[in-house]
């Protein structure tokens, strides 16, 4: 399949599932919603070396927030719900509770999530112990929120963030002709992306250049470079994928709420970088995938592109 | 499904206890059935079918699950809707003591008076008083640790002495008058009161928030000032009673309360929030 003279593969991306919790952060003004999101989703680009993988989902206005103040939905993923929990009460402790103006609450609603509940995690409950015997809670309708003493007021947080049953690892790999067509693209297609709910890119600016592969020739390597998609090892490693007019390979890494979800965001970056077609740099679009061994959801890219407007061939 | 009507045809003139009289054992008893029911009353027993006019009709698709309805005053009638834990109960009048004892869930509405003892140990649901209530609405029986301990009660007019004594959770919304010793001993949960209060209001409140619309007379002296920096949690309180009774639903995000805390004699942590 070409569109706009751009490769598909005929292959797919393989995601893992996760465990994954929306928070919703407000605070005094968007400024300062941001400081703490920015703070809170910093160095969480992989479980591998960060614990979670986390990014910001959307800005919230006054309207969308449980307290009437501008916020910042943000989402975190990581492997099992005791390391979310973990995760969660590290990054709020440090990067929420102390940014001025803060409160942080629940951001999935178990009546509606279409992702299959989990158990849910500790927020307020555990930070609360800040407060020195201080603290105070305050059940308001079905939720416990607490009410922890600081030095502009009181840090508000529910006691605890519902955590659902989410996939995580979806990806694409933008091959292209050199380095500017790949970030040109890669930029647009992450902007694609971020419009949709439910789903994260968690690399810095959405992507990564470090592809990995599972596995390593030095035992204490989990995951090693990718070099089937290395072009400084065309015709040096036995397992390259690409050819010499390849200069440069992105991937786009996308977690989500549920499977519809990524597969709706890998749609969206498809048709953003397909547009560019081969007259724009963009000479495949491919996916990492272990061989349909490791994970149970598989993301056809041709399926995904079948609806994608271009010139076909 | 059904709604369980009883209508009053004799006043048996002693108190009985209706604690029998949930809708979803009703709902599952005939007419007839129903009529059979002997409920105590003191030394006495009495049968249903000799106080009240039975009727049974299935309700419109959409309508409550089960409901029973009672029309005319019964402040004869105790413990009416003790242990509900679901349907819908409503009173076309008044009732007796103890309504709502130890509810845990579905509604129970009064239109008219309440006796003492209001949703005493009530955990959950909501019961509703359209008139006044007694005293020790929201409270425990007399020697135990904890009164409410959830669910939402209102009361629409004036209620007696000892509001909320002990309660531990839950909100309870007054529209009117409060008398003495209001949120006495009060371990946490929220009592709004829309009147005036009585005198010794929050005596050994631990914990807990009681929201008064119209400044007391005076303080407490073992209350002090509360400070400022709560406009966080008054958004979210003020959001969560936009659904309750006037006035209280009618609460500005922007107005901010005076705070004061207390009771200083004891763990002190309680709030003292006054509007206006």
């Amino acid at each position: 399949m070409q569109i706009n003279d751009t490769l598909i593969d005929d292959t797919f991306a393989e995601a893992f599932p996760m465990k994954a919790t929306r928070l919703v952060i407000t605070a005094h003004t968007p400024v300062w919603a941001n400081h703490a999101a920015q703070s809170l989703t910093g160095f969480a680009t992989s479980v591998i070396g960060c614990g979670c993988e986390a990014g910001i989902e959307r800005e919230l206005s006054s309207h969308e927030t449980p307290d009437g103040r501008p916020g910042v939905a943000v989402l975190l993923f990581a492997v099992s719900t005791k390391e979310l929990a973990k995760q969660v009460e590290r990054r709020v402790g440090q990067c929420v509770l102390t940014c001025p103006s803060t409160a942080v609450y629940s951001g999935i609603d178990p009546a509606t999530s279409r992702a299959p509940l989990s158990d849910n995690a500790p927020l307020g409950s555990s930070l609360r112990f800040f407060g020195d015997g201080w603290q105070i809670s305050k059940m308001l309708g079905d939720t416990r929120y607490w009410r922890v003493p600081v030095m502009d007021g009181e840090f508000v947080a529910a006691e605890s963030t519902v955590t659902v049953k989410a996939v995580g690892g979806g990806n694409l790999l933008l091959l292209a002709r050199d380095t500017d067509a790949a970030l040109r693209v890669a930029e647009s297609a992450v902007h694609a992306m971020r419009r949709l709910p439910n789903v994260i890119m968690p690399f810095p600016g959405g992507v990564v250049r470090s592809g990995s592969k599972v596995g390593s020739k030095y035992a204490a390597a989990p995951a090693s470079t990718n070099d089937a998609f290395c072009p400084t090892l065309v015709g040096l490693s036995p397992k390259s994928e690409l050819d010499a007019e390849v200069g440069c390979v992105l991937e786009i890494v996308i977690d989500g709420l549920t499977d519809s979800d990524v597969g709706a965001a890998m749609t969206a970056g498809i048709t953003a970088a397909a547009g560019f077609g081969r007259a724009g740099g963009v000479l495949r679009i491919s996916a990492g995938n272990y061989g349909g061994r490791l994970g149970p959801y598989h993301f056809h890219l041709r399926q995904l592109a079948a609806g994608v407007e271009g010139r076909r061939a | 499904m059904s709604t369980t009507t009883l209508r009053v045809r004799n006043a048996p003139g002693f108190r009985v206890d209706a604690a029998q009289l949930l809708p979803g054992a009703l709902a599952a008893l005939t007419v007839a059935e129903i009529g059979r029911i002997v409920l105590p009353a003191g030394n006495e027993r009495c049968a249903a079918g000799d106080m009240f006019d039975i009727e049974r009709r299935q309700a419109d698709s959409g309508g409550h699950a089960v409901s029973l309805l009672i029309e005319g005053d019964v402040p004869w009638l105790d413990r009416l809707g003790a242990h509900l834990a679901q349907g819908r109960i409503e009173v076309r009048g008044s009732s007796g003591d103890h309504t709502g004892f130890r509810m845990t869930g579905g509604e129970l509405r009064v239109d008219g008076n309440s006796g003492d003892f209001t949703g005493c140990q009530m955990s959950g649901g909501r019961l509703t008083v359209g008139g006044q209530s007694g005293d020790f609405a929201a409270g425990p029986l007399p020697g135990d640790m904890e009164g409410m301990t959830g669910g939402t009660l209102t009361i629409h007019g004036k209620t007696g002495a000892r509001l909320g004594d002990r309660m531990r959770r839950g909100l309870v919304l007054v529209g009117g008058d409060a008398g003495e010793c209001a949120a006495s001993r009060l371990v946490a949960g929220t009592i709004g009161i829309a009147g005036t209060l009585g005198p010794h209001f929050g005596y050994g409140m631990r914990r807990g928030t009681l929201l008064l619309l119209q400044a007391p007379a005076s303080l407490p002296p073992t209350f002090s000032d509360g400070g400022q920096g709560f406009d966080v949690f008054w958004a979210l309180f003020v959001r969560s009673l936009a659904a309750e009774i006037a006035p209280f639903s009618t609460l500005k995000e922007s107005a901010l309360p005076r705070r004061y805390t207390g009771d200083l004699a004891v763990d002190g942590r309680g709030e003292l929030l006054v509007v206006g």
